[in-house]
């Protein structure tokens, strides 16, 4: 950056000015709201006239049997969805790359971008014509051809990790591979003819070059994604599974026990509470996160 | 009652730790802070600005008022047409606010909320919350001076519901309040099948009647829930002590003033039983607690013969406003006997003067003409004679030639009455006026509960509130639609609720009862 030395960094800053903008507006007057989650909002008293009530907002994130159900189901399902979502999006990447820049590959990636322009409702209906238990394509195709007896999909709770996850990587794959395949032609192209040239396998290369070069990008993107661990998809656990409550037990996450839960309440502090309480794990975890990368591996820590 | 068929969303604020990291330099977030106080106190002074009309010094109340048809872009027309009755009449000036049924709760709470000017609204089923979240101003001392004809017109029995501890909050709409169930059916399939529909006394007589169609027209499931998970089925008898009736938690059964666990009842098992048959018989269909087609959609792709509702109106008007829904000629039958009229059975629709009103006597008085004044309140509901309606030679009144309600400029009509008094509504055409009797005499000589004019504040179980409400939307619609087995099912649901704290719920609304009764015997 520094060849011309007489232009003084602050200068530089302007250039960050929209962007600081959106986050003051977008982030920071919204995070005032914070000590609602410790209020019992009454309209006539005002924001700053309720009463303070300490955590009472918070407790019916715990005192419930469900706690540690939908605790377990969103950590888990965003594990799933981080550990796999990270492996296929790597893996279309690094085929995506072989294409090299033909028509081929705006082919492929458009059709892999597409699912992530559906919205959730949509994408909850295109489930139902394949699950539907009377006039469903599963149902009504493949089990009959393979003569099994019709599944009332619905209710069949299995079933539903598998399909939650397939759903979320089927929507989501397309996506994120782009930031791979970004890195990925990023990279210096004469180390891979000298890998051919000293007779490397193109397996070889993938997993000596592609690779490692690739982690300081996994990196940052796992640790983004871990900060949003106690944060579920709303519409991807209540809109594909019709908030059919056969089901809750796996598709139960913070977010919809909240919704739930609050949706005929209305109530705007136990909303606030909730949202605390998931961004403070969060923000908890990242910087765990962040430590390990740090202690382990110190040029690829976030900060 | 599709206008209580809401879901109010809460608005979740997520705040997105990551991009907060990216800052570390101290100045910068110093003068991001100042930065953002700036923003925000001058964001809440801003609201203090005068609300009299322009140089004329009438107060202007602002009426948010709900629209089931498209919401007018440009209301002036009809607020100058308003303000020229009521500015003789009270001195008031109207300003109003329009809000489709789904986002109607949300932009009341958010304006109130930002401090904008909202003098009055009406409740959507949860008065208690409104006054315990202190939205609601109390109008004791003001009614008799301020809205004497309301008062008149609601009399003592009604206007009892929208009191609080000795404090009057609200004025529930003087309409039909008692919501008949109904089975609304397929007259085609009935006539051809010779089905006998007279004969049917309450849910299990449906059942034969069920199997016909279905042995006769076996693609169908017969019979469909009303909305998803619902199906409706008339418990008479219970009061459900202002508890939502699709999530009651804790009633009151017959003459009896013990608060019992609705879910523990023989009534409610037994029903339970029925649906599992009709489930297991394909009467219904298997996806039914899950599915989100509503009955109207089921009847008229010609997936079901009819389903089970609640209306304000006789028989043959519920047929007629089904059939313009579904395209197809429906029937109705009342099933079973009318329920008990409980607290919320009147108070479900409330209106309210804002407890952060300026003029609340201004408002008042112009709630008031809404119950008294047929110009006023009908030229708000319909807008401008001639313009957006014509009125027969009779009294009644139709869209202009060509018009319907989606093409007339200004309409926030609506077939049942939510605003003010429904009796001095104008009619519209093909409506048989003889209902309106029929209507009156519903509402006199209805079954008074017990409870009735009591109403539960749940603000000290909130946390058991939640709980139980989750533990409910698990189980409820599926035991409702018959896809949970209740031999199990049932006890394993009370087992939850118990677990979620519905005792702690209960104890807490006994509690409450008892001193209610004690001071209104």
């Amino acid at each position: 950056m520094g060849n011309k030395k007489n232009i003084p960094s602050w200068q530089f800053l302007f250039l960050a000015l929209p962007g600081i903008v959106y986050l003051i507006v977008n982030n920071y007057i919204p995070m005032l709201g914070i000590f609602l989650a410790f209020k019992d909002f009454n309209f006539s008293k005002g924001i700053f006239g309720s009463a303070w009530c300490g955590f009472d907002n918070f407790k019916f994130l715990f005192k419930t049997s469900d706690a540690i159900l939908m605790t377990r189901n969103t950590i888990l399902y965003n594990l799933a969805f981080i550990v796999l979502g990270t492996i296929l999006a790597i893996f279309v990447a690094i085929l995506m790359s072989e294409l090299g820049a033909s028509l081929k590959l705006k082919f492929f990636q458009s059709s892999l971008l597409l699912p992530n322009l559906l919205s959730w409702v949509v994408i909850a209906y295109i489930c139902f014509a394949f699950l539907n238990s009377e006039s469903g394509f599963i149902n009504k195709t493949i089990n009959r051809w393979l003569q099994i007896e019709s599944v009332s999909w619905y209710t069949e709770k299995q079933a539903w990790p598998g399909i939650l996850i397939f759903v979320f990587l089927w929507k989501n794959a397309g996506y994120t591979s782009i930031v791979y395949l970004a890195s990925i032609s990023g990279i210096d192209k004469s180390v891979y003819e000298a890998a051919d040239i000293d007779g490397a396998s193109k397996l070889r290369q993938i997993f000596s070059i592609t690779l490692p070069l690739l982690k300081p990008t996994v990196i940052i993107m796992t640790l983004m994604a871990v900060g949003r661990i106690f944060f579920s998809d709303f519409g991807l656990f209540y809109q594909v599974p019709m908030d059919s409550g056969a089901l809750y037990s796996v598709t139960q996450t913070i977010d919809t026990y909240v919704y739930r839960g609050l949706m005929k309440l209305n109530d705007v502090g136990m909303s606030a509470a909730a949202g605390l309480f998931q961004s403070v794990v969060g923000f908890v975890v990242v910087m765990l996160a962040n430590g390990i990368v740090r202690k382990t591996d110190s040029d690829n820590a976030l900060f | 009652m599709t206008y209580l068929n809401l879901r109010l969303t809460i608005i979740l604020r997520r705040i997105d730790m990551k991009k907060i990291m990216g800052l570390q330099c101290k100045f910068f977030a110093a003068a991001f802070l100042s930065a953002i106080l700036c923003l925000y106190v001058s964001g809440c002074s801003r609201t203090g600005n005068t609300s009299s009309a322009k140089g004329k010094g009438y107060d202007t109340v602002v009426f948010a008022l709900m629209s089931f048809n498209n919401i007018p872009g440009d209301v002036t027309k009809v607020e100058e047409a308003v303000n020229k009755l009521t500015e003789p009449k009270i001195g008031v000036d109207i300003k109003l606010k329009l809000y489709g049924p789904a986002n109607y709760a949300q932009q009341v709470s958010l304006a109130m909320t930002g401090g904008e000017q909202l003098d009055i609204f009406h409740s959507l089923g949860d008065f208690s919350q409104i006054i315990s979240k202190g939205q609601a101003h109390d109008i004791t001392d003001i009614v008799d001076t301020c809205a004497p004809d309301a008062k008149k017109v609601l009399g003592e029995k009604f206007i009892k519901t929208g009191y609080k501890d000795g404090k009057l909050y609200g004025l529930p709409a003087y309409k039909s309040y008692v919501l008949q169930p109904q089975f609304i059916y397929r007259k085609d399939i009935a006539d051809k099948l010779g089905l006998d529909m007279a004969g049917i006394k309450n849910m299990y007589d449906l059942t034969p009647i069920l199997e016909k169609v279905k042995a006769a027209y076996p693609q169908m499931n017969p019979f469909a829930p009303i909305e998803q998970g619902n199906t409706q089925i008339p418990y008479s008898d219970v009061d459900y002590l202002t508890d939502d009736m699709r999530s009651p938690k804790g009633v009151l059964i017959g003459d009896n003033t013990n608060v019992e666990n609705f879910y523990n009842t023989e009534e409610f098992k037994k029903s339970c039983v029925l649906m599992r048959e009709w489930n297991q018989k394909g009467l219904i269909s298997k996806d039914a607690a899950s599915s989100t087609s509503i009955a109207v959609e089921l009847v008229s792709g010609g997936k079901a013969f009819g389903f089970m509702g609640s209306y304000g109106y006789p028989p043959d008007d519920t047929a007629v406003e089904i059939s313009h829904q579904t395209g197809v000629e429906m029937k109705s039958i009342l099933i079973g006997d009318a329920p008990v009229m409980a607290t919320d059975t009147v108070s479900a629709i409330t209106w309210v003067i804002s407890s952060g009103s300026r003029h609340p006597e201004s408002a008042l008085k112009l709630l008031n003409l809404m119950y008294s004044d047929p110009d006023v309140l009908n030229t708000i509901l319909y807008g401008i004679e001639g313009e957006d309606y014509v009125k027969n030679t009779d009294g009644t009144v139709k869209y202009p030639d060509g018009q319907d309600a989606s093409t007339v400029p200004y309409t926030a009509q609506l077939s049942c009455g939510i605003l003010g008094n429904q009796f001095i509504q104008y009619i519209m055409t093909g409506t048989n006026p003889e209902s309106l009797k029929i209507e009156k005499e519903w509402n006199e000589n209805a079954k008074i509960s017990k409870a009735f004019g009591f109403m539960f504040d749940n603000s000290s179980v909130k946390t058991e509130y939640s709980s139980v409400n989750n533990v409910i939307n698990q189980y409820l619609p599926g035991l409702r639609c018959g896809s949970i087995d209740p031999s199990k099912g049932i006890q394993e649901f009370n087992k939850k609720l118990e677990d979620a704290g519905l005792d702690k719920i209960i104890s807490e609304k006994q509690k409450q009862l008892d001193a209610w009764l004690a001071v209104n015997k």
